[in-house]
C-alpha cells in the first residue's frame, strides 16, 4: 500500500460497515473487519476489484506467494487452507477435495477504517474507480433497512430442515474417534489433538453477504472475513488471531480452554474463575504456548521470544474463551512469509507435537479441512501482516447451493468424550441455527 | 562451543535450541533424526543434545554409536528415554500421564519447578544409569550415566513453565565440564 492515500474522509463506524455492505454486494468486495466494540481491534479492510489473484495449488511454492505478495504496491488479501499446509510438510494427497489450497488477491482499490480515528483512507490509482466509491460516502441509508446494523431480516430465505444437515462424524463416530485420540495420548504419540466435524446443509438461497453482517452484529467477533472464491464465498467470524507482524515485532494469541455460560446470565465472574481454576484448560493452552513459542522460533531472533499475558479470558459466541500473547521479533534477513509457513497450520488447531497430530488427523477424520483451520490474511509488506485462525467460518456455493461450516475441539488426556462433543456443537451453534427451522 | 541438536520430529526444538543459544552462547545446529546421528560423529561438536519427541524409543533406533562415542549428550524426555533404553532400562505407560503442567521437584538438594509432558516414563533405570532427581511419586525426572559424560532430563527445560530453564542447561554444561 503506498503511504499516501488517493482520498480520506472522516467516517463513523456505523457508515464504514453500511459502505462495506454496499460494496460487499456489488462489486462483491472482499471484507476483512473487526466487530463493534471489540477493544484494540479497530482496523477494517475492504478489496474492490481484483487486479491480480493467485490461487494456491498443490505445486504452489513459498516463493510464489511472496513474489505475488510483495511485488508491486497495494497489501495482498486472502485465505490459505488447511491442506496447503499439509503440502508445506509433505503429507498432502490423502483426501480428494476440489477447494483450491488458498486464494490470495491485490485490488484496484483498498479502502482502509481506523474505527477509533474515524478515519476512511482510500487506496485507489483509477480515477473513474475512485470517484465511485468516493460517491457511495454521499449516499445516506436510504430507504429500507440499514445493512450490517440490525439483524433485520433472515440472512436467507427457508431454512433447510434439521434432517437435511450433514454430519461428517455422528455423536457416536465423534466419541470414539476421541476415544482413539486418547489411546494415541496414552502410548505417547502426542499431548493433545484437535477433533473437528465438518457440517453442510442445502442453502441454496442463501445470501452469504447478508450472512456476514447478520453474524458481525449478532455475534462481534475480532477477525471477520468475507471473502470470494470462483463461486464460493467464505463468511468468517474469528475470535482467533494466528500471527500478527508489526514492523517485525511478532505476535500470536493461540487460544485454548473453552467454557460455555448461559446467555441470559452472561460471562460472570464465577464462571472466568471457574475456567481459570480448571488443570485441564490450563494444561491445553500450555502445551499450544510452547508449540507456538516453538513455531514462531526458527524467524525470530534468539533472546527475543515470551509469553505475556497467559490466561486472559475473553468472552465470544456465549463461550468463555482462554488465549496468551507469544511475542517474537522476526529476524532481519526473514519476512513475514518466510515466518507464516513456518507456524502454519496453527498449533491451536492441530496439537502437539505437531507433525504427528497432522498425521493422526488426517486417519481420524473422514472429510477434509479445507479452509477450516487455515488462515485469512491480509498481507502489507514484508514486515507487516495480520491473520487470522479460520476457525467459525462458513463456506457457502452458490453452484452447489451448499453451506458448509466445521467445528472442532483439543483433546488432551483427561477430556471427556461426551463433553468434547458437547463444545464442538457449541462452536458451531450460530451457523447450526441457520440449518433449523 | 559447538552444539549439535538431533530433532526426533519434535514441537519444542526450536524452543530448545534457543534455550541453548541464550544460556551458552553456542554456534548450534539442528539436524533430524534420521540423517543427524552419521553428521553427530562426523562433526564431533563439543554438545549432542537428543529431543524429545512423539512415541518410544524403539521407534528411533540408531543412537547407539552417539552414545557410545564419548561425546557429551543431553537427552531431553524422549532422549533420556532413549539413552536409558541403549544401556538395558525400560520404559512404560505412566499411569496418569502428565502434559503442560509444571510441578516442583528436588533438584541437588533445592526445590525447582519443571515443565512436564510426557506419557511414558522410566520403568526400570539401567544400571549404569543413576537417578539425580525424581519426582514426589518416584518417577525419575534426572538421571546421569555412572562413568560416561551422559544426562537426561525427563522434563522440559525449554518450556516457558519451567522459570529457569537455563540452569538446567547450565548444570549440564559443567556436568560435561564445558564450562
Amino acid at each position: 500500500m503506498s503511504t499516501r492515500p488517493d482520498f480520506s474522509a472522516c467516517l463513523d463506524p456505523r457508515a464504514f460497515v453500511r459502505l462495506a455492505a454496499v460494496l460487499a454486494r456489488d462489486p462483491g468486495a472482499d471484507l476483512f473487519l473487526s466487530g463493534a466494540g471489540l477493544a484494540g481491534e479497530t482496523l477494517g479492510l475492504a478489496g474492490v476489484r481484483p487486479v491480480s489473484e493467485l490461487i494456491v495449488g498443490p505445486r504452489t511454492r513459498t516463493h510464489e506467494l511472496k513474489e505475488f505478495c510483495f511485488s508491486g504496491p497495494g497489501p495482498a488479501l486472502g485465505f490459505l487452507g488447511y491442506p496447503f499446509g499439509l503440502g508445506l510438510r509433505g503429507l498432502a494427497g490423502f483426501k480428494t477435495s476440489l477447494f483450491p489450497l488458498g486464494h490470495l488477491k491485490k485490488y484496484a482499490a483498498i479502502l482502509r477504517h481506523e474505527r477509533g480515528a474515524h478515519r476512511l483512507d482510500l487506496f485507489c490509482a483509477d480515477p473513474i474507480l475512485r470517484r465511485e466509491i468516493v460517491d457511495l460516502l454521499g449516499v445516506g441509508p436510504g430507504p429500507g433497512p440499514e445493512p450490517g446494523l440490525e439483524p433485520v431480516h433472515d440472512p436467507g430465505g427457508p431454512a433447510a430442515r434439521p434432517e437435511a444437515l450433514q454430519q461428517s462424524l455422528s455423536r457416536e463416530g465423534y466419541i470414539r474417534g476421541v476415544e482413539r485420540v486418547l489411546e494415541r495420548i496414552r502410548d505417547g504419540d502426542v499431548y493433545q489433538l484437535n477433533l473437528s466435524i465438518r457440517f453442510s446443509a442445502a442453502r441454496p438461497d442463501l445470501d452469504p453477504a447478508d450472512l456476514f453482517f447478520h453474524l458481525l452484529s449478532a455475534n462481534p467477533a475480532r477477525f471477520y472475513a468475507l471473502f470470494s472464491s470462483g463461486p464460493r464465498r467464505l463468511v468468517s467470524t474469528s475470535p482467533e488471531r494466528f500471527l500478527r507482524v508489526a514492523d517485525g515485532r511478532v505476535l500470536s494469541q493461540p487460544i485454548k480452554g473453552t467454557l460455555r455460560f448461559d446467555p441470559a446470565e452472561g460471562p460472570t465472574r464465577a464462571r472466568v474463575r471457574e475456567l481459570l481454576a480448571s488443570a485441564k484448560e490450563d494444561a491445553e493452552l500450555s502445551m499450544i504456548v510452547d508449540l507456538v513459542r516453538n513455531d514462531i522460533s526458527n524467524n525470530c531472533e534468539y533472546g527475543s521470544v515470551r509469553v505475556d499475558g497467559h490466561k486472559s479470558v475473553f468472552a465470544v459466541d456465549n463461550l468463555l474463551q482462554m488465549y496468551s500473547n507469544v511475542r517474537g521479533r522476526l529476524r532481519p534477513d526473514r519476512t513475514c512469509l518466510d515466518l507464516l509457513p513456518d507456524a502454519f497450520p496453527g498449533g491451536s488447531v492441530t496439537g502437539c507435537p505437531k507433525g504427528r497430530a497432522l498425521e493422526l488427523i488426517e486417519d481420524l477424520e473422514p472429510h477434509c479441512r479445507d479452509f477450516y483451520c487455515g488462515c485469512f490474511v491480509m498481507i502489507m509488506d514484508e514486515r507487516n501482516m495480520d491473520s487470522s485462525v479460520a476457525i467459525r467460518t462458513a463456506c457457502h456455493d452458490a453452484d452447489t447451493g451448499e453451506l458448509c461450516f466445521y467445528a472442532g475441539s483439543g483433546i488432551v488426556v483427561d477430556s471427556d468424550p461426551d463433553r468434547e462433543y458437547r463444545e464442538t456443537l457449541a462452536k458451531a451453534e450460530k451457523f447450526l441455527e441457520l440449518t433449523r427451522t | 562451543m559447538n552444539v549439535l541438536v538431533l530433532d526426533n520430529n519434535d514441537s519444542f526444538t526450536r524452543n530448545l535450541e534457543h534455550l541453548l543459544v541464550e544460556t551458552l552462547a553456542a554456534r548450534i545446529e539442528v539436524a533430524a533424526f534420521a540423517d543427524g546421528v552419521r553428521r553427530a560423529l562426523c562433526a564431533a561438536p563439543d554438545l549432542i543434545v537428543i529431543s524429545a519427541g512423539p512415541g518410544r524409543p524403539s521407534d528411533y533406533p540408531g543412537y547407539g554409536p552417539v552414545l557410545d562415542s564419548g561425546l557429551p549428550v543431553l537427552g531431553v524426555c524422549l532422549g533420556m528415554q532413549i539413552m536409558n533404553e541403549h544401556f538395558g532400562g525400560r520404559t512404560d505407560r505412566l499411569p496418569g500421564c502428565v502434559h503442560g503442567r509444571a510441578e516442583a521437584i528436588d533438584f541437588l538438594g533445592r526445590r525447582r519447578v519443571v515443565a512436564r509432558y510426557h506419557s511414558l516414563y522410566l520403568s526400570r533405570v539401567a544400571e549404569d544409569l543413576e537417578v539425580l532427581a525424581a519426582n514426589h511419586a518416584g518417577v525419575p525426572m534426572a538421571v546421569r550415566h555412572r562413568t560416561r559424560r551422559l544426562l537426561g532430563y525427563q522434563f522440559h527445560p525449554e518450556s516457558f513453565l519451567t522459570p529457569d530453564g537455563g540452569y538446567f542447561i547450565e548444570h549440564a554444561a559443567r556436568f560435561f565440564g564445558l564450562s
